[in-house]
């Protein structure tokens, strides 16, 4: 575990996670940020409906332009995507997905919303019968069994270690791993049958899963299929912390106008925190939670 | 409003739910399932309109193996209604809770 605690911790580096960082390291609080830049919804977008600017801008641009304002704060930046998130003695503590642990007094989740199901035939039907969109809720159940995730990032990589403890062969299906370097050598020192640069086309099985056909024509015969798109999300990561969702879709983190949720210290910004999925709501509600979380960090270090 | 929701276990699984005298709505999961933190608080409002009409319960799958595996189930959060001893309708993950809503509404 890393020593140092930082006052305000921030998952996610789109528009919201950076006005975040830029307003909490601005009032002097130590600030460290997680995530992946090419993974906000505004990496490929063009924007020409955000105040002030005429000419559509590239997101990219603005996401470049964020993080070097933010660090110009002494804001921390890491590549990472987080797995694990804890809540003990008025600290909040993250993993990272090269295994790190960080720990932060305030934390802002800022990680979007992503989807979370292939959209493939029998995939629906077999939800609950062999389809599982949560390796930590589910592993259990798969014991001695062979399975197999689908995805290519951190949340697919981490699942499939995770299942070796339980099922007795584990396949990953990705096209192309998105993962830190220590993250990619923990998976190929492993024993996960990786399978690259292909897709599920269909989960096959009447009652339950029997095996996945594969965009390359193969098959594969697995009682278990656990979909692990992106990066841990939401339902991950802030449900552990106790977070209240939205009763409607269980999509979105309830907040205040303080962007506080009901967990003290825990603050959610942008399309995480519910629709319009705007950079400006972003950026306003990234702003407040930004400021919020580092005052809420001064205050428990005076208390 | 009912009596809150309540814990069952594979020891009282029979007594309580499979022989009620009301229909059962079983919410089947674990502590450290973050879907399954997410929906309790939907399941607690429900509990409170309709509790006097069903009977709300959970059961920890960690601690009760053997009804889940009686009941083939496979991912948590499972929701399962019950009347009379048999399933009457189930759905699996944090769905939204009009849809709970309208599956407790099945069977009043």
């Amino acid at each position: 575990m890393r020593e140092d605690v930082y006052d305000v911790a921030i998952i996610g580096c789109g528009p919201a996670g950076l006005q975040a960082a830029i307003h909490a390291a601005s009032k002097k609080a130590k600030v460290v940020v997680f995530g992946k830049p090419q993974k906000s919804s505004l990496y490929k977008a063009h924007i020409a409906n955000y105040c002030c600017y005429e000419k559509p801008i590239s997101g990219k641009e603005i996401l470049k332009t964020g993080r070097k304002q933010a660090e110009g704060f002494d804001a921390v930046f890491l590549e990472e995507d987080i797995i694990e998130t804890k809540n003990e003695n008025d600290l909040f503590s993250l993993v990272t997905e090269s295994g790190e642990t960080f720990t932060s007094r305030a934390l802002v989740l800022s990680m979007g919303v992503a989807r979370k199901k292939l959209g493939v035939k029998g995939e629906k039907r077999l939800v609950g019968r062999g389809v599982s969109y949560c390796v930590d809720c589910d592993a259990n159940f798969f014991k001695g069994m062979d399975v197999a995730v689908v995805g290519n990032e951190s949340a697919a990589v981490t699942g499939a270690l995770t299942l070796l403890l339980y099922a007795s062969t584990v396949h990953l299906i990705c096209r192309k791993l998105v993962v830190t370097d220590t993250l990619y050598n923990r998976l190929r020192d492993s024993q996960v049958e990786v399978t690259e640069d292909t897709w599920v086309k269909e989960v096959i099985g009447t009652d339950e899963v029997e095996g996945l056909l594969l965009k390359n024509g193969d098959t594969l015969n697995v009682n278990g299929v656990f979909v692990e798109l992106g990066a841990k999300g939401a339902l991950e990561l802030a449900a552990n912390l106790g977070a209240v969702f939205d009763a409607e879709t269980f999509s979105f983190i309830e907040t205040n106008k303080k962007q506080e949720t009901n967990i003290p210290g825990l603050y959610a910004a942008g399309d995480i925190a519910g629709q319009p999925w705007q950079i400006a709501k972003a950026v306003g509600e990234g702003c407040v939670a930004g400021i919020e979380a580092a005052e809420y960090a001064k205050r428990l270090v005076e208390s | 409003m009912g009596q809150g929701v309540l814990d069952v276990d594979d020891n009282n699984f029979e007594s309580e739910i499979l022989k009620a005298d009301k229909p059962a709505l079983v919410d089947f999961w674990a502590p450290w399932c973050g879907p399954c933190k997410a929906i309790g608080p939907a399941i607690q409002e429900l509990e409170q309109t309709y509790g006097d009409r069903i009977v709300f319960a959970r059961c920890n799958v960690d601690n009760s193996p053997n009804t889940p595996t009686q009941y083939s189930i496979r991912a948590i959060p499972t929701l399962i209604l019950f009347q009379d001893g048999k399933v009457v309708d189930q759905v699996v993950g944090a769905v939204p809770k009009s849809h709970l809503e309208s599956l407790v509404q099945k069977v009043l």
